[in-house]
């Protein structure tokens, strides 16, 4: 492998070279809008999809956008930079995975002064001028707050997992969950380890909190990336009966919530064993409708400032295996992918009606339906 | 002198500039370079608008890096920078109202902020001896909790005429305020220079001992240094809080590594005594630039830390290519050995004293001076070892205690200890490839990378697969070596500074994990893998008997073997370690290779660990291993340490993490109490000289 790391790394300077010819060849044809996608982080699954998603709206809508996607790194003052030389090479639209809330707000309004249509998604922008594409982090949190009450019936010890802390996402979540838990007088939440939306991490912080605790004494886990890595150290601890839990979109999650037999594992626990959870993800199509919203306002439609993302609870009720995952079938009502086709850790949060051109294959490849 | 002819002296003169400004000259052709090629690239050149916003994006982390430089030239260094960028921001943006004297006030808060983190700094670092290291990266979770207490999530506002003042035009279309900023920063460096202090801080930077010698008040200058850092980390966060009119706890903690990249692209040595300001600016503009390179040659996302290492070390490299650097030694010695081989039939075989003399150094220690009792005879002569090992113990008995008095009554002993070595073990075995890289007197920053690829590999390679698994893990394992041989060989061949190499190889491989993965791993952990570190055996998880093979090979290895001993006397002095014939470049490659190997090894337990592969598995692995090495007695500057004190480090490290865990307390308190905690442990490691 390090050889063929090698030879990519090579091939970069012919590519370098290429980037030359393609700029040009890009000029001539025109009557294209020009389009950017400003990452801030590539490094997880999330972010990949995400990519992927938006790379299929673009595909799917070739004849009137030419889409370049760059990565600034976690760096506030890189994403900044790189928004402006994207105003500068003459965007007609950026779309943006904002870093910052509100660190990037300069630079968004310096590009919406030069008539360039800013989009930000999952994340929102506090600047006025921006359009947002986001989830709900408040209703998100509160419906699966609500969820693992009642499936503790109200009462219990509860693990509550908290993500990257300083950020508005985690902080939004964590004080809805927090007021849906108060109001049950008998859940006790007896330990907030820190997940920080990894499950590496989520894994170790479980760990941790459960060096000094029983898991037959735990009713309910919540929080962003619990559910596999709670499950998980239930069975291998030796208990018999899972403990409910909400509220990652992992395929994992999902797969471990299929009935027993429902389908064939894939090693591991990443198998269907009927796991009592409830599924709901900040939704990674967000970019690709952002990207398309944002055609909209390029020919001159007219578009909501804020566009919130659908939410699906999914539960041990309404969960149901997808065969190809195709947009139609989406919109059956399928919303789990067979474990042979992607990783435990791959999002199957994907349909969206607003966006009929994204389905199973864009999140995995880029292509669209 | 007097004879040569003064037609020739000019010349000279101008040579003698050159050299003692190469630094500072390779910064700014870098940045020189950088820009024409943009130029050449853009439709429009290089605009008005293309600088203001450059600069306005540089400023921060231009300042913050004069900060950081300063301490690097004394001979020091600061991992609390980022932290105090935040802590100023929040700090102003929470509280600030649109009254010119709120405005001036909150400023001249944030400033002392800094001020008083860098005293806090300089307090424990001079006058209570311990190691920047530890003191700074303890200083940097309680800035960052203290953060979080002021400014939970983003959010605050600062009135529009403070951003206008600082960030808005000087000269309308000709000069940006930003620009104003960096001039002004540059001047007080000057100013600062042309005083006995800036004498004395390349003095103390270059040699302590000597300096002190000399009468230079070696102790005041590093305690104004980190005070002086600190003002300018929080005049980065005044500038970030005017730019961006509002406050972030996030925004400031990631710009660390960035700053050491500005300092290094503006020839700033790590090793203290050499370097500049004024470079530093101009590698804070060129890493700025480095995202327009990027977004004007349209270089793909997964590619793009890759070609930014890549970047890093061409520049550090061009500017290290000279007549002087080691690769023209190897160069020579080679020709040497082909002359010799050539002329004799056979390669000589040199140094072969070695061994012996290290059976005689043996033999002579087992004398009659020490005391006759067997536990007092081994106490005294390990008594230094001793002195560094057992504070980390000690600290860890009490927190065992503090955890028993705790959570005693709901837990068992034995779920309790199986889940600290368990989690131990992970820091354990990279504290063994970071401790050793320490010794040699380096630093390997590119962990989080290795350990990613390799999991990324494995699962690739043996997915769910028992029998694939068995060629692929000694294969992930043996990749990651030559990941950390190539760290080395850049060190070694090149001069590059340990830190700046591993630094950039981190980005290179996080690239090619992205590429292989194509953003998501595939694969499972292969089941027998995922059994060592979650399944059962004798009622503990299987790792913690493998834990304790590795415990016993690893202390070998670091106390009882000929490259143990090479590894102690690189790190001491690379110098007196050549000339005692010690092979001083293969140790430091093997050094780096074990460091690799070890970080592939935790790629493949955390593998296990979790189920499968992810791509930001390694991250927040980093810093605590730099911490346990530390807190295991580790000599920052090179030369000492012993695997029990490491092993020590990972337990206490693990058993306070774990009990903040258990207590239920905000996030930023646990981060204020873990940096407190690391304070305590650490004094007792007090140096004998500062």
């Amino acid at each position: 492998m390090t050889m063929s790391g090698i030879m990519k790394s090579v091939g970069l300077a012919s590519l370098l070279a290429a980037g030359a010819l393609t700029a040009t060849a890009a000029d001539a044809a025109d009557k294209k809008y020009k389009v950017f996608l400003s990452m801030s982080y590539v490094g997880n699954d999330w972010q990949a999809e995400a990519q992927n998603m938006v790379t299929a709206m673009a595909k799917a809508n070739s004849d009137k956008v030419d889409l370049q996607i760059q990565v600034s790194g976690p760096v506030a003052q890189k994403q900044i930079q790189q928004i402006n030389a994207m105003v500068q090479a003459g965007a007609n639209a950026i779309i943006v995975y904002p870093i910052s809330p509100t660190a990037l707000n300069p630079a968004i309004k310096n590009a919406c002064d030069h008539g360039v249509v800013v989009f930000a998604y999952d994340s929102s922008v506090t600047e006025p001028c921006a359009y947002n594409v986001v989830t709900d982090q408040t209703k998100l949190a509160t419906l699966s707050a609500e969820w693992v009450a009642k499936a503790m019936n109200h009462k219990g010890n509860l693990i509550f997992v908290t993500g990257v802390p300083g950020t508005s996402v985690d902080t939004d979540r964590n004080k809805a969950a927090h007021a849906v838990f108060a109001k049950y007088p008998d859940i006790k939440i007896v330990a907030e380890p820190n997940g920080m939306w990894s499950q590496a991490v989520a894994r170790k912080g479980l760990t941790e909190a459960m060096a000094t605790r029983k898991w037959e004494d735990i009713q309910g886990v919540w929080g962003a990336t619990a559910c596999i890595q709670s499950w998980s150290l239930e069975i291998e601890s030796g208990l018999k009966t899972l403990i409910p839990c909400g509220a990652e979109g992992t395929n994992g999650m999902r797969v471990m919530m299929l009935p027993k037999g429902a389908a064939e594992g894939a090693g591991g626990t990443y198998v269907p064993m009927g796991a009592p959870g409830v599924s709901l993800e900040s939704h990674p199509g967000a970019g690709a409708l952002a990207l398309k919203l944002a055609l909209d306002v390029l020919e001159g439609k007219k578009v909501d400032k804020l566009t919130t993302m659908p939410l699906d609870v999914v539960t041990n009720d309404n969960i149901k295996l997808c065969k190809e995952g195709s947009f139609e079938e989406l919109k059956g009502g399928c919303n789990t992918f067979d474990p042979g086709l992607v990783p435990s850790g791959w999002f199957s949060v994907i349909y969206n009606p607003a966006t009929p051109e994204v389905g199973f294959k864009a999140a995995l490849v880029g292509q669209p339906d | 002198m007097s004879a040569v002819p003064s037609a020739l002296r000019a010349p000279r003169v101008l040579q003698r500039m050159m050299k003692r400004n190469h630094g500072l000259l390779v910064a700014v052709a870098t940045f020189v370079a950088v820009v024409l090629l943009l130029s050449l690239k853009l439709p429009n050149g290089f605009s008005y608008y293309d600088l203001t916003s450059t600069a306005n994006s540089a400023t921060a982390l231009a300042l913050a890096a004069i900060g950081e430089t300063i301490v690097i030239i004394a001979g020091g260094l600061d991992l609390s920078a980022g932290a105090v960028i935040s802590l100023a921001n929040c700090l102003i943006a929470a509280h600030v109202t649109a009254t010119p004297a709120s405005m001036a006030l909150w400023t001249f808060l944030g400033l002392s902020a800094g001020a008083a983190v860098g005293a806090f700094n300089g307090f424990l670092i001079v006058f209570l001896r311990l190691q920047p290291v530890i003191v700074t990266l303890a200083t940097m979770f309680i800035v960052e909790g203290l953060t979080l207490l002021i400014l939970e999530q983003p959010g605050g506002a600062v009135p529009p005429d403070y951003s206008a003042a600082l960030t808005g035009d000087a000269i309308a279309g000709a000069l940006p305020m930003s620009a104003v900023f960096l001039a002004a920063a540059i001047a007080i460096w000057f100013l600062m220079r042309a005083t006995p202090f800036g004498t004395y801080l390349y003095a103390a930077g270059s040699d302590r001992e000597a300096a002190r010698a000399k009468g230079v008040p070696v102790r005041t200058v590093q305690f104004a240094v980190y005070v002086l850092a600190g003002v300018f980390y929080a005049a980065a966060g005044v500038f970030l809080t005017a730019q961006t009119g509002s406050g972030d706890p996030t925004v400031g903690p990631p710009m660390l590594l960035p700053i050491f990249v500005a300092v290094v692209l503006g020839g700033t040595s790590f090793a203290g005594g050499r370097g500049g300001c004024v470079g530093t600016v101009f590698g804070a503009l060129t890493l700025m630039l480095i995202v327009n390179l990027l977004l004007v040659f349209n270089v793909p996302t997964y590619y793009a830390s890759t070609v930014e290492g890549a970047l890093l070390i061409a520049a550090v490299l061009s500017g290290s290519l000279g007549r002087g650097a080691p690769v023209w030694n190897h160069v020579g010695a080679l020709r040497l050995k082909w002359a010799a081989w050539r002329d004799t039939g056979a390669p000589s075989a040199p140094r072969k004293a070695t061994s012996p003399k290290a059976t005689t150094a043996r033999a002579v220690r087992d004398d009659d001076t020490l005391p006759a009792g067997g536990l007092a005879r081994w106490v005294t002569r390990n008594a230094p070892t001793l002195r560094f090992v057992a504070p980390a113990y000690g600290a860890l008995l009490l927190i065992l205690v503090f955890t028993a008095l705790l959570f005693g009554a709901r837990t068992t002993p034995s779920t309790y200890f199986n889940s600290l070595l368990v989690l131990s073990s992970f820091m354990a075995v990279l504290a063994l490839g970071q401790g050793a890289v320490v010794i040699s007197g380096g630093l390997d920053l590119s962990m989080p990378a290795v350990i990613t690829f390799a999991g990324i590999l494995l699962t690739a390679w043996a997915d769910a697969s028992n029998s694939a698994a068995l060629w692929a893990v000694p294969a992930v394992v043996v990749v990651g070596g030559l990941i950390g041989a190539l760290n080395g060989l850049g060190i070694v061949l090149f001069g590059m500074f340990p830190l700046i190499m591993t630094l950039a190889m981190d980005g290179v491989i996080a690239g090619f994990s992205l590429v292989y993965s194509n953003g998501t791993p595939s694969g499972v952990a292969p089941p027998a893998i995922a059994w060592l570190m979650t399944g059962r055996l004798w009622g503990m998880t299987p790792v913690v008997f493998a834990f304790a093979l590795f415990v016993a090979a690893a202390t070998i290895l670091v106390s009882h073997t000929a490259y143990g001993r090479r590894l102690k006397a690189v790190g001491a002095s690379r110098t007196a370690a050549f000339f005692s014939g010690v092979p001083v470049d293969a140790t430091l490659v093997r050094t780096y290779a074990l460091s690799g190997g070890c970080s592939a090894i935790v790629g493949v337990m955390l593998v296990g660990f979790s189920g499968q592969a992810f791509n930001d598995m390694g991250e927040p692995y980093l810093l605590p291993a730099i911490a346990v090495v530390v807190i295991g007695g580790t000599l920052m500057t090179g030369g000492r340490g012993h695997f029990l004190g490491l092993l020590g480090g990972a337990l206490l490290l693990t058993a306070l993490t774990t009990v903040l865990t258990g207590l239920l307390l905000p996030v930023a308190m646990k981060s204020v109490i873990f940096g407190l905690v690391i304070v305590l442990a650490v004094l007792g490691l007090k140096e004998r000289s500062a």
